[in-house]
């Protein structure tokens, strides 16, 4: 993973006082949760599986140097760590160049799209030229408000500087792809686990407190502290996509 | 917590997790024994929900029988994990192209690769379809009329109800109301929405099923122990799947499953037979098994993908498609999830996904301007969904997408499950592209139609409302689909249909297709039990017809009797012991 700036202007802050919060090793409400410390409690495959996100993260085979950093950055924005300690951030990149590189697809492709491997070479230029005609500099050395506007204009599927490749594919496609990825490596980490207080593997023990959100005997109960976004940041905000009819993933998590 | 429920927990042993559930016991598959020059009874193609209850059928009926699966037999304790990302391989993730006004995702849980196919990853709804299902077109107008009744299928759903088995109320109050062999589960926090929403509004709901989940152990399969993982393939041998339902009793009955065997054509042996598949092994070694007869049970998109590939002179546009409807009549339910924020903790990912549902709005109502209607369902996101749901439906990304999954155990969400009607531009075709085999991939074309948008527009509505007098303080939604069903449908009319009642082709007399693909019109209901009660009712058809299937070219549509000897061991009691004068 490519070193930020570790300054307190890319911290939370505390919504109270306002002052930054430094990074620590787990935010989120559930101080003390470790789902890994249930470990010995999981089957072997589940175990292997789950421990290998922390102790055994593929290499970077996929992405090019220039690529490698701009992908780099992006993900930083998208899901951005600054409130984990260094050592303890959850690798993302690693994850989408192993899907790419084993060219592992979601069993379709937008006929808007091209192949996922070719739709990421294109974004990830697109992305850099964007902010070279913006700022005249590459994307990985923008300040962060700069990326935030620059990948918002993704989200809105409103690039904010007209370019050839956008032509390629949806831009709204891509920019789901982009999260999902993102997404897809984080919260399948148990230290995202701990942080939003999910439960995780139980088999073969099981959850026995299924009624009004109760925690099980190895579970925690939640403890709220109200925080801010950091200033140089846009993406404390919702803004739903259009109410249409469209599906952007699989029917994981559904009927 | 020292001391776990199930007994003492050491490290795990070598060959599995017997001190804690039980014996895990251990059934090799046969090894090939059909020479591939021998023309076995019946070759299945694909052996998911339908083709794993075919296989059972007809090899515990005596014939010989082989099984081509394109995905690989699984070892539940070895490949499966409790996790959602560790679970892709169950998918169907082979390239398909995907288009129309409203394009359809694939992958994730609609369609499975692997022995047991979709029912692997089912959450295992299994309500049946209501009676006003299989006269749509009489009744309503729209869609079409089903080549048998409500009446017809309906000891079939008992049966198989029975075999799953299915938990449940004991009364059920939609469509034919009736009841279910296993007590309802108990709720986990979805559930409680669900039930104190409607109860609010004055809407029916049940509690605790109908769902293909042990209640309490059976036979060789222990109970449900509420983890959640449903969808990513029940390691526990709790939720029914046909691996564990039907395959263990076909292979002891003789059927030979060759699995990671991809079939790409059926060969014909004139105009109107075939004699076998041509497959792909693993090592892209192509293969001929002869057959007598060929079922192809692929879901909605391999079979007609199957079928159109396999076009040859005389059957220029595809196999038994004379009529143009292969591929045609494509339907997905509508999947909209609709998301709660509680001030108080729900825990989502605990209990199974599927465990309480209203079918309040499952019948035409003039009154709201549109044809058919709805269910509403609960469903249990885990982590990675639920952030993808959060990215459409709030456009979360960044610190939003951060702070909206520190909240996930504060949200629920339910599922609408809308009946999409069938449209003949709603298709499955070939596409230019090629996959790993070099056999063309399906492109999918899916637009919703005027009636489609009135009902989910007022669907979503309403389980919103729902929701919001559950105590929601925010409500929001995403659009998506669920399940895949049409695209080789049957009928009484060769003109209009693709097979008939009992899912023979009516161009090729033994060729048949089961599966959900020979679905006229959907319901608002899962279709897995229908699609397992239709595999029972062919087989029941295909053992009374005997050899007449390989020989003749008469049709004979008598309606077969019911065998409930070939059920599945463990299906019936004798009842509750009673001592009497």
């Amino acid at each position: 993973m490519i070193k930020t700036k570790e300054t307190a202007e890319n911290w939370v802050r505390d919504a109270e006082t306002g002052n930054p919060i430094s990074p620590k090793q787990q935010p989120g409400y559930y101080p003390g949760y470790s789902t890994l410390g249930q470990r010995k409690f999981w089957d072997e495959a589940t175990r292997r599986t789950v421990e290998d996100r922390v102790y055994n993260v593929p290499k970077i085979r996929f992405f090019n140097e220039i690529e490698l950093l701009t992908m780099t950055a992006v993900a930083d924005r998208i899901l951005p760590q600054d409130d984990r300690l260094p050592e303890f951030r959850i690798p993302i990149v690693n994850y989408i160049d192993e899907r790419l590189y084993e060219d592992k697809i979601h069993g379709y492709r937008f006929e808007n799209m091209p192949p996922d491997r070719d739709a990421y070479q294109l974004a990830l230029q697109a992305i850099d030229d964007m902010a070279r005609d913006l700022h005249s500099k590459p994307f990985v050395d923008l300040e962060p408000m700069q990326q935030d506007r620059l990948l918002k204009s993704l989200h809105d599927g409103k690039p904010l500087a007209e370019h050839d490749f956008w032509k390629k594919m949806s831009v709204e496609r891509l920019w789901h792809m982009l999260v999902q990825d993102c997404v897809n490596a984080y919260y399948a980490h148990p230290w995202a686990w701990d942080e939003i207080g999910y439960g995780g593997p139980a088999y073969p023990r099981a959850y026995t407190r299924l009624e009004n959100g109760q925690p099980e005997p190895w579970e925690v109960d939640e403890q709220r502290y109200e925080w801010e976004a950091p200033p140089n940041s846009l993406s404390d905000h919702f803004e739903p996509m259009p109410s249409d009819h469209q599906s952007v993933s699989g029917q994981g998590g559904t009927h | 917590m020292k001391t776990p429920i199930l007994g003492a927990f050491g490290p795990p042993a070598k060959n599995g997790n017997e001190r804690i559930l039980g014996p895990m016991q251990q059934i090799s598959p046969r090894t090939r024994q059909f020479a591939e020059n021998d023309a076995v009874d019946y070759a299945v193609v694909g052996i998911g929900s339908a083709g794993g209850v075919l296989l059972q059928r007809l090899a515990k009926a005596g014939f010989r029988v082989v099984g081509l699966e394109a995905g690989p037999f699984w070892d539940t304790e070895r490949d499966w994990v409790s996790d959602e990302n560790g679970s892709h391989k169950l998918y169907w993730n082979d390239l398909r192209i995907t288009g129309g006004e409203d394009p359809l995702a694939f992958g994730e849980n609609n369609s499975g690769k692997g022995v047991g196919g979709g029912s692997v990853h089912w959450a295992a709804f299994t309500p049946r379809f209501h009676p006003s299902d299989f006269r749509v077109y009489s009744q309503d107008g729209v869609g079409a009329d089903w080549p048998l009744s409500y009446e017809e299928l309906l000891p079939y759903y008992e049966l198989l109800e029975r075999e799953m088995p299915v938990a449940g109320p004991a009364y059920f109050p939609w469509g034919r109301p009736h009841g279910y062999p296993f007590g309802p589960h108990p709720l986990g926090g979805v559930g409680n929405v669900l039930v104190e929403g409607c109860t609010k509004l004055g809407i029916g709901v049940v509690a605790g099923g109908p769902v293909a989940i042990l209640s309490g152990s059976r036979g060789k399969r222990p109970h449900c122990i509420y983890r959640g993982f449903c969808i990513q393939g029940c390691k526990v041998g709790a939720k029914a799947s046909t691996l564990i339902t039907h395959v263990p009793e076909a292979v002891e009955y003789g059927a030979e499953i060759r699995d990671r065997s991809m079939v790409f054509r059926i060969s014909m042996q004139d105009r109107r037979r075939v004699n076998g598949v041509h497959y792909y092994d693993e090592h892209g070694k192509e293969h001929f098994q002869r057959a007598k007869a060929v079922i192809v049970s692929g879901y909605a998109i391999e079979t007609p993908r199957l079928l159109l590939n396999s076009a040859c002179p005389g059957h220029e546009h595809g196999l038994a498609n004379s009529s143009d409807t292969v591929g045609r009549y494509l339907m997905a339910q509508a999947g909209n999830v609709i998301l709660g924020r509680f001030d108080n903790l729900i825990r989502m990912y605990k209990a199974p996904p599927a465990h309480a549902l209203s079918e309040d709005f499952y019948e035409t109502d003039p009154k709201r301007g549109f044809a058919r209607g709805f269910a509403i369902q609960t469903v249990g996101p885990l982590p990675i969904a639920f952030a993808k749901q959060m990215m459409k439906a709030k456009g979360a990304w960044g610190w939003g997408m951060r702070r909206v999954m520190m909240d996930y155990n504060h949200w629920a969400a339910l599922g609408l499950l809308g009946e999409i009607l069938p449209w003949a531009d709603n298709r499955v075709q070939l596409a230019e592209e090629k996959d790993q085999f070099g056999i063309p991939v399906a492109r999918v074309t899916f637009s919703l139609h005027d009636n489609d948008k009135k009902m989910i527009e007022f669907g979503k509505r309403t389980v919103m409302e729902v929701m919001r007098a559950a105590g929601a303080e925010e409500v929001v939604q995403e659009s998506r689909y669920a399940h895949l069903v049409g695209a080789a449908r049957m009928g009484t009319d060769p003109s209009s249909s693709v097979v008939d009642k009992y899912g023979r082709t009516h161009d090729v007399n033994n060729l048949f297709v089961c599966d959900g693909s020979i679905l006229p019109t959907q319901g608002s209901a899962n279709p897995g039990l229908t699609i397992q009660s239709l595999a029972a009712r062919t087989a029941d058809y295909l053992i009374s017809q005997g050899e007449k299937i390989w020989t003749s070219e008469e049709r004979d549509m008598t309606t077969p009797p019911i065998r409930h000897n070939l059920a599945v061991k463990d299906t019936f009691t004798t009842g509750v012991p009673r001592l009497w004068k």
